[in-house]
């Protein structure tokens, strides 16, 4: 399937990708359904890629596209994201300023706020249109920051009442010289946040990315990522290669330098599957396809594989050898401490399915996890790609594995169902819960924590720390009260309410 | 152009632009917050009809990175949503509303549910009324608030709750008034992030001189119980500057029911000893217990007070002289007047940025030109960081440097002045807050701890 990147919409990810929010059963059946290995489950007709999907009449606060772009667009350092809508797309200001403010820290660049400026659209707005607020905000961002980019977040109002965001766009970008690159992320128009990434992406790659690269930067690689700590330089330097992080925390020229880049890796392929293929499909510039680096054999795949891309093969196995050398002993003074228990992931999709593979070298039982959507393909449609069949391949199978877009009321079955001694988490909601029955959780702010060889050490000793939590959350486990009704409580299928709404 | 209103609207809508400007760095959030206000009444969950993403973001930034207050039993991500999509767009979301508040008392236990809309039912017009009036009529406690994004603030949300609640939980009431029973509106529940700690403070001080306080949000509140009896009580009591005054004229046509407002937090032995003998006189409690507490008051914060004179007189390294504080006018006005009436500050600017209704600046202007005898001072009304932090650095610091009252959008303009800030309003992600309360006698003391701690450790 071929990227457009023609329109200024991008598609959504289960217009492209098939994607689902609701599915329970073993991590096996999940693959297999999926379009890496068959096409279609066989019952939803003849589109390819059509994984059967429980759907049910109760639902929590999710998350949207919007919140997706503005943890991307808006951890710019020196652009500018404009919310055009009402104030209360305004509050994901306040997370992702402290977000950013930490991941600057943590990175060892400047600590600044976040420059987001909201369009406050307000009932006047609803009904004569809020296009000429639009232009006085990107006016303003103009004048207050100099920005070498800004960006604009629609919303559900102004998605709903029209607004021609584009003709404003255009006007101010020729106006100022500048490019004001318009992300299409209403809420209400994909089912899983997921899309808000490709939003970003898309309009980076529409106009921030240099079209034709004079140069070529053989030794440079695009590194998809968020606000992790620095592991990827130490790494990639042991084979004569230098980083681009984007997109979080770079700058406009990081950004529109991707396209002269060598290749492009990430730690996650549902943050970016979108870009590094558009990356490969218009620019020539190769994605790395192999399993993601979690694990001893994904990371030594995923080293192999860039190594081959860059012709770096000798280096990379001097490396891998190396690595295996000082980490296996570290892994087996960890091994006998973590015997015996039992983890949980609940995190993004491909993310968990390399969390998982971490658990499983370090000796921890999987025997459950939660993710919070599912591709049956990614972009790429590259097998090797296919990090949930790695995942089924190297380390077997995982029982109760299940997709659900992070509904708590879910959740407490899920839990009961496994029995966890601890949960991985990244995505807020869930490990209150687990805490008030016990359970303590490891929040991995930091998404490099479990990456490569040296994850597997870093993620052991977390355990260990966490494990000590549980003092705190088994006295007051014993005091709180929870919201749920103790008939659903009782429920031992998550997805109850959901067969009872199809049968 | 005449435009035909579904609905009732407070004002006439014109094409003329209206003056509200683009925001940088939000200070308060949208309506459909206000469905923390909900969750705040213990055992109350709301039910938001609105995007995916709208409850997440307002639960995240009021109540986890605004002092990591948590998010109480029924709200985060407890909340149950429609996470309107493209179907409910165009087709209307009555359906999948009705299916939701369904299923939500198979899996929620909840003694009443509060539905609050987003811009997407109110912009596509879906009847949210008939769907919660069809429960309401099989028993179910359910009311509805219209809270979409575009129609107001977490204050006006609030105070539409508020009103829900009243106008369609409360029934007529035609019994006999509780002498000492008293309602109490105050500070806005997870927006002020200090307001748990600040309403037992108050309500510890109410119940010190003789009162009962149904103080409804809170972990002090008994609930439902307290709300089924407001009508009861002997009177509101509205401690803000604006905030409540809405709902206490509302239960005075509804019930006949007086109210006192008193615009002033009280922070500190002398707005507490004021506070309390304004209300004791408005309640017809006799003087002279109320006397003999603030005497006990007083004897314990003066004691503590003394110790702190030692510091205050002669610590060698200088501490600042003037202040601002930026934030909400309920926390500004009490911080402001304790500052400026018991430590002697000086201050440069105070600016409001809550964005109080129209018909409330001048008289929230007369307080602060009120300030003391001998201190009066102008306020700014301004909502967009840029403009405020632009305002700060023009502001009349002297020679020393400044403490701001302020928010964590002040952070990097607090170091490049070479000052001091403390956080106290929406949002503050680097405090973490439980019980701290600023208010009273008590909050006072932790209030001077926080100052001169901040203060000091910036020394060496």
């Amino acid at each position: 399937m071929t990227l457009n990147l023609k329109t200024s919409t991008v598609e959504t990810r289960e217009q492209r990708l098939g994607t689902i929010i609701g599915w329970d059963g073993t991590a096996s059946k999940l693959a297999d359904e999926s379009a890496f290995s068959r096409g279609d489950c066989g019952g939803c007709g003849s589109k390819a890629r059509r994984i059967c999907e429980l759907e049910g009449p109760f639902t929590q606060g999710s998350v949207c596209s919007e919140q997706m772009v503005e943890c991307q667009a808006g951890n710019i350092r020196d652009a500018v994201l404009i919310q055009h809508s009402p104030i209360g797309c305004g509050a994901g200001q306040v997370i992702y300023n402290s977000i950013y403010r930490n991941g600057l820290a943590m990175r060892g660049l400047p600590v600044q706020n976040i420059r987001f400026i909201s369009t406050n659209l307000r009932e006047r707005d609803m009904v004569y249109g809020g296009v000429d607020k639009l232009a006085v905000a990107i006016r303003a961002a103009f004048e207050r920051h100099q920005p070498n980019a800004v960006f604009i977040a629609t919303s559900c109002a102004s998605g709903i009442i029209g607004d021609d965001v584009e003709s404003v766009a255009r006007a101010l970008e020729a106006e100022f010289g500048v490019p004001v690159i318009p992300l299409h992320c209403e809420g209400f128009k994909s089912k899983h946040w997921s899309t808000g990434f490709d939003a970003t992406q898309h309009g980076i790659l529409r106009q921030i990315v240099r079209k034709n690269p004079e140069k070529r930067q053989d030794d440079l690689i695009n590194v998809i990522n968020l606000w992790g700590t620095d592991v990827f330089t130490p790494m990639l330097a042991e084979l004569g290669l230098r980083v681009n992080y984007v997109v979080d925390m770079s700058t406009v020229e990081q950004l529109a330098q991707m396209s002269e880049a060598r290749a492009t890796v990430s730690f996650c392929y549902t943050l970016g599957t979108y870009l590094a293929t558009a990356l490969e499909q218009d620019f020539g510039v190769e994605q790395i396809k192999a399993p993601q680096p979690y694990g001893f054999p994904g990371t030594d795949a995923w080293l192999r594989e860039l190594a081959r891309v860059t012709g770096r093969e000798a280096q990379a196995e001097n490396y891998i050898a190396r690595e295996h050398a000082r980490v296996k002993p570290l892994l087996d003074e960890l091994r006998p401490k973590l015997k015996g228990l039992k983890g949980y992931v609940a995190t993004g999709s491909a993310y968990s399915h390399g969390l998982i593979g971490v658990l499983r070298e370090i000796g921890v039982e999987v025997d459950g996890s939660l993710v919070f959507h599912h591709d049956p393909v990614y972009d790429s449609e590259d097998p090797r790609q296919d990090s949930l069949g790695h995942l089924v391949e190297n380390y077997g199978d995982v029982r109760h594995f299940t997709v659900g877009n992070r509904q708590q009321y879910q959740f407490y079955n899920l839990l009961q169902r496994v029995k966890p001694d601890f949960i991985i988490i990244r995505h807020n909601g869930l490990a209150p819960l687990a805490a008030r029955l016990g359970i303590p959780a490891i929040p991995l702010g930091d998404e490099h924590h479990a990456l490569g060889y040296q994850g597997m050490v870093n993620l052991g000793e977390s355990i260990l720390a966490a494990l000590q939590h549980r003092k705190f959350h088994q006295d007051i486990a014993r005091r709180v009260s929870l919201p749920y009704k103790q008939s659903w409580l009782a429920q031992t299928d998550p997805f109850a309410l959901s067969r009872a709404a199809v049968a | 152009m005449a435009i035909l209103a579904l609905k009732s609207r407070p004002t006439e809508i014109t094409p003329d632009a209206d003056k509200s400007g683009p925001i940088e760095l939000v200070r308060y959030v949208c309506a459909i917050g206000a469905m923390q206000s909900a969750a705040a009444i213990p055992r109350v969950v709301p039910i938001t009809h609105c995007g995916p993403g709208c409850a997440d973001k307002q639960y995240m930034n009021l109540a986890f990175y605004n002092g990591f207050q948590g998010s109480g039993y029924g709200g985060g991500p407890v909340v149950p949503s429609t996470n309107a999509s493209q179907r409910e767009v165009i087709f209307g979301g009555a359906d999948r509303l009705r299916e939701l508040i369904e299923s939500s008392q198979t899996v929620l236990d909840a003694d009443l549910f509060v539905v609050l809309t987003g811009c997407i039912p109110d912009l596509v017009g879906d009847d949210v009324g008939s769907v919660v009036r069809d429960f309401q009529k099989k028993g179910v406690p359910i009311v509805y608030a219209e809270t979409g994004g575009f129609r107001g603030n977490n204050f006006t949300g609030h105070e539409a709750v508020t009103r829900a609640i009243i106008e369609q939980y409360l029934g007529p009431w035609d019994g006999v008034r509780e002498q000492g029973l008293v309602n109490l509106w105050s500070l806005l529940p997870y927006q002020n992030t200090f307001w748990r700690g600040d309403l037992e403070e108050i309500k510890r001080l109410l119940e010190s001189i003789g009162l009962k306080v149904n103080v409804l949000f809170g972990p002090d509140s008994a609930g439902l119980s307290e709300w089924r009896d407001i009508p009861r009580a002997q009177f509101n009591l509205v401690l803000s500057p604006w905030l409540g005054l809405a709902t206490a004229k509302l239960l005075e046509e509804r019930y006949d029911q007086p109210f006192l407002h008193l615009p002033v937090l009280p922070i500190g032995a002398r707005q507490s000893g004021e506070f309390l003998r304004q209300v004791a006189a408005f309640a017809g409690l006799p003087a002279e217990p109320v006397e003999q507490v603030i005497v006990r008051e007083e004897t314990r914060y003066y004691n503590y007070i003394d110790g702190f004179t030692d510091f205050y007189s002669e610590y060698w390294w200088g501490l600042p002289a003037r202040f601002a504080v930026i934030g909400d006018s309920a926390y500004n006005l009490a911080l402001t007047k304790f500052l400026v009436t018991q430590l002697g500050l000086i201050p440069a600017k105070q600016i409001v940025t809550e964005d109080p209704p129209v018909e409330h600046r001048d008289s929230i202007r007369e307080q602060f030109r009120a300030i003391d005898h001998d201190v009066s001072v102008e306020i700014d009304f301004i909502e967009d960081s840029y403009l405020i932090h632009d305002a700060i650095r023009k502001a009349d610091f002297g020679h020393k440097p400044p403490i701001i009252f302020g928010t964590t959008w002040e952070r990097d303009l607090v170091k490049e002045m070479k000052g001091s800030l403390i956080e106290v309003g929406f949002p503050a992600s680097y405090e973490v807050v439980l019980s701290r309360s600023y208010v009273g006698y008590r909050g006072a003391l932790s209030l001077l701890e926080r100052i001169y701690s901040t203060v000091v450790s910036h020394s060496a």
